[in-house]
C-alpha cells in the first residue's frame, strides 16, 4: 500500500460531529454516497418499465398492476418513440417508481434505526434492496423467455415456467434480503434489538410487495394464457 | 578425475556431492542457469506468446485456433502463480509446458477453425514451438536454490486452479464465437457468469468474481503482476487512488454511518455498461462480452496492477455494491494484529485495502482471494472464523 494512501484515514473533512472516532471520508464520498442510491434504486424498478404492448398484461400479472399503470402512464406522459430512446425511457421511467418505492421503504427504516440521517437510510434501503432488484430482473426475464418459447413449447411447460419457477426466485431472494438487512444492519451498527426490528420492517415489505400483485397466481393465469394464445396467433409467435 | 575426487575431503556436503558426479557438472556447463528472474521471464514471456497466437487466430484471417493453445494458458498461469514452489523444481515445473505440447499434439486434428481456412498445420507448429522453447528450456536447466518447502494455503490452490481453468473456458468459449461465428457456448458461459456473481455469490461471500472468476482478474494476477514495463498511466491522480479507503467500515463500535461503501469511479463505470446493455440491447451480441472483456484487458495494461479493478472496472461495480450485504466475510482479528511497521497483507492485497484500519472483518471492497490469510506472519490475525476474544467483545457492544 502506497504511503499516501495510508496516511490519509482517518480523514475527516465534514461533519465535526462524529469526529470523536474513525471518519472514513474519502474523496467524492457524496458522488460515491448518491451512485450508491442511483444504482440499487435504478435496479429495482428498471423491470417494471421495460414492457411493451405485447408483454403489459403479463407483466400487470407478475408485478403489481399498480406499478406497472404507474410506469406506463409516465411513458404514455413523456411519449418518446425509437428504440432505443425508448428502451432507456422505459427503464427510467421504471426507475423513477423504484425510486418511490425505496425512498417510503427507507423513511420507515429512517425510524427504526433512529441512528442516522434519512439519506444514509435511503442509502441502506436501496443497497438491502439489491436481491429484490436482481429478483425483478429475473422475473421479467423469465416472462420475456417464456413469450419467446411460446410458439415452440406446450402449455404446461409455459405454465410451469410462468407460474411456478418464478417462486423458487422469490424465497432465494427474500431471503437474500432478509440475510441482507441484517448483515449490513450489523456492518452500520445498527443495535441488536433494532436489526430484529428491521428485519420484520423487511418481512412487511415482501408481504404488502405480495399482497399487491407479485407473482401471476393461477386464476389470473387461466385469464391470462387464451389472451396470449390469442395474440401469439395474431402476430405469428413475436 | 583424480584432482576433483581429492577436494571432496572439504566439509561442504554439496562440493562433495558434486565433485562425485563430474556428468552433471559438464551439463551445467553447456545447459543455462535458471534465476528465479530467468525463470519467471522464461514462463511470462511463453505465456505472452501464447497469449499472441492466440489474439492472432481470434481477431485475424488466420482464424484459427490449436485447443493447445488452451494450455498454454495453464502452463503459463499456473508456473508464475506457483513460481515460489515451482522455481527450484524445474522438471516439474518443465511438465507443465509438457502437458501443453502432449495436448497440442493430441488435438492436431481438432483446431477451433473456420470452414474457410486452411492454417491447421502453420498455427500447430507455432503452438507446439511456444511449449516446447520454455519445456526444453526448464528441462535442461539447473539452478542452485532448493525446492522450497513452503506450502501454501489450500484454498489459495484451489482458487489457483479455479482462476486458471476458468480463465481457459472464457478463452475458449471467446474463440468459438469469433473463429466459428457462433455465439451458444459464449452465451451460455456468460448467462452463467452473472447468474453466479450477481444473484447468488455476492450474498454469500462477498465479491469473490473479483479474486476468482473474471478472466481479467487472472490476466492481471498471474501475467501483468510479474511484468515491470512503464506503464501509460503509471500513477492515479491522488482523488482517485485514495477511494480505496472506502468501505473501511466498522462491525462494532462507533461506526460512521456516512462512510461510502465503494469508490465512487467505480461505480461511475457502471453507467456505460448498462447504457450498452439496456439501452442498446447487446447482451445477445456475440461481439459485445469479447469488446467489454477486451476493453478491460487494455486498460489494465495502461495501469498498475489491479488500479483497474479498484476504481474503474465497470463489471465489478454494481457486484461490488451488491456484496455489502454479504453473509461471511475475511475476519480480521485487531487484538492479535502485532501492527507491523511493513504489513505483508496490505502490502500484497489487490485491492490496496488498509487492513489494520478494519475492524473485525474485511470490507466489501474485499476480493476473498485470501492472499492476505496467506501472507499475514502471525496465525490469529486475517481468519476464516471469528476469534473467540473477537466474539465476546462483539456480543458486548452489541448490546
Amino acid at each position: 500500500m502506497s504511503e499516501s494512501v495510508q496516511s490519509y484515514v482517518p480523514g475527516a473533512d465534514e461533519d465535526p460531529a462524529s469526529t470523536q472516532h474513525d471518519v472514513y471520508t474519502t474523496p467524492m464520498a457524496k458522488l460515491a454516497r448518491a451512485l450508491e442510491i442511483f444504482i440499487p434504486g435504478y435496479m429495482f424498478g428498471k423491470s417494471w418499465g421495460i414492457a411493451n404492448e405485447h408483454t403489459v398484461e403479463l407483466f400487470r400479472a407478475e408485478f403489481p398492476t399498480f406499478l406497472i399503470d404507474l410506469c406506463e402512464g409516465i411513458k404514455a406522459f413523456v411519449g418518446v418513440e425509437g428504440e432505443n430512446l425508448g428502451r432507456l425511457v422505459s427503464t427510467s421511467t421504471g426507475a423513477v417508481v423504484g425510486f418511490m418505492v425505496i425512498f417510503v421503504l427507507a423513511a420507515v427504516m429512517h425510524v427504526v434505526m433512529a441512528d442516522r440521517r434519512y439519506i444514509d437510510s435511503v442509502r441502506f434501503a436501496a443497497v438491502t434492496l439489491i436481491p429484490l432488484a436482481v429478483m425483478n430482473g429475473t422475473l421479467s426475464h423469465v416472462l420475456q423467455t417464456t413469450l419467446e418459447n411460446f410458439t415452440s413449447s406446450t402449455v404446461e411447460s409455459i405454465t410451469t415456467s410462468a407460474l411456478d419457477a418464478p417462486w423458487q426466485f422469490f424465497y432465494m431472494f427474500s431471503a437474500f434480503y432478509l440475510l441482507g438487512i441484517w448483515m449490513l444492519g450489523r456492518r452500520t451498527g445498527v443495535k441488536r434489538y433494532r436489526r430484529y426490528s428491521l428485519v420484520g420492517v423487511g418481512v412487511g415489505f415482501l408481504a404488502l410487495y405480495l399482497a399487491s400483485g407479485l407473482m401471476i397466481m393461477p386464476d389470473e393465469w387461466e385469464i391470462l394464457l387464451p389472451q396470449l394464445m390469442e395474440t401469439m396467433q395474431q402476430t405469428g409467435g413475436h | 578425475m583424480a584432482d576433483l575426487i581429492q577436494t571432496v575431503d572439504v566439509t561442504d556436503g554439496q562440493k562433495r556431492r558434486r565433485a562425485a558426479k563430474p556428468k552433471s557438472e559438464a551439463r551445467k556447463k553447456l545447459a543455462p542457469e535458471i534465476t528465479s528472474q530467468r525463470f519467471i521471464d522464461l514462463n511470462k514471456y511463453a505465456l505472452i506468446a501464447g497469449l499472441a497466437i492466440y489474439l492472432a487466430g481470434i481477431f485475424t484471417p488466420i482464424k484459427t485456433m490449436q485447443i493447445g493453445v488452451l494450455f498454454i494458458f495453464w502452463a503459463g498461469f499456473i508456473s508464475l502463480f506457483h513460481q515460489k514452489f515451482f522455481f527450484g523444481r524445474l522438471k516439474l515445473a518443465s511438465l507443465n509446458w509438457l502437458l501443453a505440447f502432449a495436448v497440442t499434439c493430441y488435438s492436431y486434428d481438432m483446431p477451433i477453425t473456420s470452414a474457410e481456412t486452411d492454417n491447421g498445420f502453420l498455427v500447430w507448429a507455432i503452438t507446439s514451438a511456444i511449449c516446447l522453447i520454455p519445456f526444453a528450456l526448464l528441462f535442461t536447466g539447473w539452478t542452485k536454490t532448493r525446492p522450497s518447502k513452503k506450502k501454501r494455503l489450500r484454498i489459495v490452490n484451489f482458487r489457483i486452479i479455479v482462476q486458471t481453468s476458468l480463465f481457459m473456458l472464457w478463452a475458449f468459449v471467446t474463440a468459438w464465437a469469433m473463429i466459428r461465428d457462433d455465439n451458444g457456448y459464449a452465451l451460455m458461459y456468460w448467462a452463467a457468469f452473472h447468474v453466479l456473481t450477481t444473484a447468488i455469490l455476492p450474498f454469500l461471500a462477498g465479491r469473490v468474481m473479483c479474486g476468482w472468476i473474471c478472466p481479467n482478474a487472472t490476466f492481471q494476477d498471474g501475467l501483468l503482476k510479474f511484468m515491470d514495463y512503464k506503464r501509460i498511466i503509471p500513477t492515479l491522480p491522488k482523488w482517485i487512488d485514495e477511494q480505496s479507503n472506502s468501505a473501511a467500515m466498522n462491525v462494532s463500535g462507533p461506526v460512521d454511518t456516512r462512510a461510502p461503501f465503494m469508490p465512487a469511479t467505480l461505480l461511475l463505470a457502471w453507467i456505460p455498461m448498462f447504457l450498452c446493455e439496456t439501452v442498446f440491447d447487446l447482451t445477445k451480441e456475440a461481439w459485445y462480452p469479447v469488446a467489454f472483456m477486451f476493453g478491460l484487458y487494455i486498460l489494465s495494461v495502461m495501469m498498475p496492477w489491479r488500479k483497474l479493478c479498484t476504481h474503474f472496472c465497470w463489471l465489478s461495480s454494481y457486484r461490488g455494491i451488491a456484496s455489502h450485504t454479504s453473509l461471511w466475510r475475511i475476519r480480521f482479528n485487531p487484538s492479535s494484529c502485532m501492527d507491523c511497521k511493513t504489513c505483508p497483507p496490505e502490502d500484497n492485497c489487490p485491492f490496496y485495502i488498509n487492513i489494520s484500519k478494519q475492524d473485525n472483518e474485511m470490507p466489501a471492497t474485499c476480493c476473498t482471494c485470501f492472499t492476505c490469510v496467506e501472507t499475514c506472519p502471525f496465525p490469529k490475525v486475517l481468519t476464516y472464523t471469528r476469534d473467540k476474544d473477537e466474539k465476546a467483545r462483539l456480543r458486548e457492544e452489541a448490546r
